[in-house]
């Protein structure tokens, strides 16, 4: 490939004239869909033979199964195992007090407030994910914005811009976490945990694509646009944007996992939602910690929900750092 | 070098401007933000808060007043202990944290740059694989949950170490036998929790910048010259792989600052992550925010620390 040519744009759209149209769509629209299914397809063989990141994308659709079917997963054990009934995360299904032992009834035990410790592990899997993501795309969204802006037009913007970055770059995260979680009105609610974490783990991303987009604004694609009198915001949603696109996605995935880290922490020092109303792996831990778990011998109810949280960290680092190594540049170039 | 301190200072000014906007401009009343709505507040003392720190004052005025204050470090006194001021207990508790974190830092750099180095030195191997293993398991852990794994098998299950506090109960530390055996008893457990839940990252770096070094041409030159795999290792490649490594201090101190709060929580180690989580609880703001800016002040000056060191050794810099 030239270095004149923009990677994401390939072959151009034009030149395959005998193409079918797909779902009825343009001409040009249904070319740029094929050559994205074609991208997917190439990226996707090259994603197979990566063992770690198939291993994380298996870890991964457990746990999303798990989090969607979280009902139907408990009824189902419910009657194979033969339970009166299947339980819910918030029913009492044992005396408030004292947690009980694993048993036939509750296979991993009742925690002292008389929950099901099976039921809050899955149904936990819900908002441990969702504050993931959410949180993610939140931050991932502040990120690229700043630092498409930030790269683009340069100047004293970027000068202000960085300045900003940096103050939070240089603040240890979880510091600043706990300030805004402690400061913002409003009880513990996961809006506001998804909001504290957004707005902190943007920094990261803004550095990186400001990084990328100042050296892809100099390639001869860029200049090209330009001479044939194309506005800067054609020029960064048709060429900058999408070739910054691929290593923020991949980032983004690495991102989750700090994400869902960041809120089990931030659950665990109790300023999270509250366990009572909304369940999250984070949250049990917290109430273990309240409930003397430790001090009661329930281990599995704080082995249980930590497990998760490493695996699903682990998963998500896992496909993220297999499609860093299909993304980013520098790595591709070993 | 004169516009990285510039740019400190600036960051450090924009620290303070967060930590005002922060505590004063949040929606609602500033006196309710600084004097938390809690019945078993005295409502003189709500008078004297609002009148020692200008509260009705407008808000340019209290901003003016504000930056010397931050500047002579002083925040208050502290809400739950109402004699003392912040920043006195602030530092007591530093010192706690500075034992901790430092003789963590110590093992984490020692070990997770080895590790780091040999899992590069021969990508791909059988040692590689399993430390990169390693590695992402503790990187996926969060520091807090392997802190309680910690206190279950080492206090509760083979009662080896104790689980919580610095010292024994009731005692302070002196300069005897007894005490430091006592101290250094409390700190194994903390110590261990906070080295292997950070690791992660310093072999994770270490590791990438390492094998970024491998490829390039002056290694396979100082080979070709005849040198043995551990001169070329010692005097070309791990040099040049510390670079990143001094860079990336930011976000390495970032993850040890997370894991000592994480830590500190779980033991109950009375250092300034214990005392920030605990005045979350007894909404201390004083607490808060001078604890907030010093550690922000302690990471900035590490950060320019480093960003000079690097101009010193490395020339790219330089001349840049």
């Amino acid at each position: 490939m030239s270095i004149t040519e923009d990677p994401t744009r390939g072959e151009s759209v034009g030149d395959a004239p005998s193409s079918k149209r797909l779902l009825g769509l343009s001409e040009a629209t249904s070319g740029r869909l094929r050559l994205l299914v074609k991208k997917a397809r190439s990226t996707w063989k090259i994603f197979r033979a990566n063992r770690m990141g198939m291993a994380g994308l298996a870890l991964l659709l457990a746990f999303f199964m798990m989090a969607i079917f979280a009902g139907q997963i408990m009824w189902i054990l419910a009657h194979i195992a033969g339970w009166s009934s299947s339980y819910g995360p918030f029913d009492r299904v044992a005396v408030v007090g004292q947690g009980t032992a694993p048993s036939e009834q509750h296979w991993l035990g009742t925690d002292i407030w008389g929950y099901d410790i099976l039921a809050r592990t899955i149904y936990g899997s819900r908002v441990s994910l969702l504050v993931g993501l959410v949180a993610t795309a939140v931050s991932m969204g502040l990120g690229t914005a700043v630092g498409l802006f930030s790269g683009y037009w340069g100047g004293w913007k970027d000068e202000v811009l960085m300045r900003v970055t940096d103050v939070f770059l240089v603040l240890p995260w979880l510091v600043l976490m706990i300030v805004l979680a402690t400061l913002l009105p409003g009880g513990p609610s996961v809006t506001k945990v998804i909001f504290v974490i957004g707005i902190t783990g943007w920094s990261s991303t803004a550095r990186m694509v400001r990084a990328q987009v100042m050296s892809v604004k100099e390639r001869t694609f860029v200049e090209r646009a330009r001479a044939i009198g194309a506005a800067d915001y054609h020029i960064v949603r048709k060429h900058v944007f999408p070739n910054v696109f691929p290593l923020v996605f991949a980032n983004s995935i690495l991102t989750v996992a700090l994400s869902i880290l960041s809120e089990s922490t931030l659950s665990f020092i109790n300023l999270g939602p509250n366990p009572t109303q909304v369940v999250t792996w984070g949250n049990m831990l917290e109430d273990a910690v309240n409930g003397h778990a430790i001090l009661n011998g329930l281990y599995l109810w704080i082995i249980v929900p930590g497990m998760c949280i490493v695996l699903v960290v682990l998963g998500f680092t896992f496909v993220g750092y297999a499609l860093d190594e299909i993304f980013n540049p520098k790595l591709r170039r070993r | 070098m004169v516009r990285k301190i510039v740019n400190s200072v600036i960051t450090l000014f924009l620290v303070i401007i967060v930590n005002f906007v922060l505590f004063r401009m949040m929606p609602g009343n500033p006196v309710n933000v600084m004097v938390p709505s809690d019945p078993r507040i005295p409502s003189e003392y709500k008078e004297k808060i609002i009148a020692e720190y200008g509260l009705n004052d407008p808000m340019y005025v209290q901003f003016v007043r504000y930056i010397g204050d931050a500047l002579s470090f002083d925040f208050g006194n502290s809400f739950s202990n109402i004699n003392t001021p912040a920043m006195q207990i602030v530092l007591e508790n530093l010192k706690w944290t500075l034992l901790l974190a430092g003789s963590s830092s110590v093992l984490m750099i020692i070990i997770g740059v080895t590790i780091g180095v040999l899992s590069a030195w021969k990508r791909g191997g059988l040692f590689d694989t399993g430390s990169l293993t390693f590695s992402l398991f503790f990187y996926a852990m969060p520091t807090f949950w392997f802190a309680m794994m910690l206190v279950v098998f080492f206090s509760m299950e083979w009662k080896v170490f104790p689980p919580d506090s610095a010292l024994s109960y009731g005692t302070k530390f002196a300069f005897s036998v007894h005490s430091i055996v006592d101290l250094l008893r409390h700190l194994v457990l903390p110590v261990i929790s906070l080295t292997l839940g950070t690791i992660a990252e310093f072999v994770l770096i270490m590791r990438s910048s390492l094998v970024d070094v491998m490829t390039e041409e002056y290694i396979v030159t100082a080979r070709a010259k005849g040198l043995s795999e551990m001169q070329v290792l010692r005097g070309h490649a791990v040099p040049n792989a510390m670079m990143p490594m001094v860079a990336l201090i930011a976000i390495t101190l970032a993850f040890v600052v997370g894991g000592v709060f994480q830590t500190e929580y779980v033991f109950n180690y009375p250092g300034i992550g214990w005392l920030t989580i605990e005045a979350t609880y007894s909404l201390d703001y004083p607490i808060l925010q001078a604890a907030f800016f010093l550690i922000a002040v302690v990471v900035i000056i590490a950060n320019l620390i480093a960003d000079i060191t690097l101009i010193y050794i490395d020339p790219r810099v330089r001349l840049a």
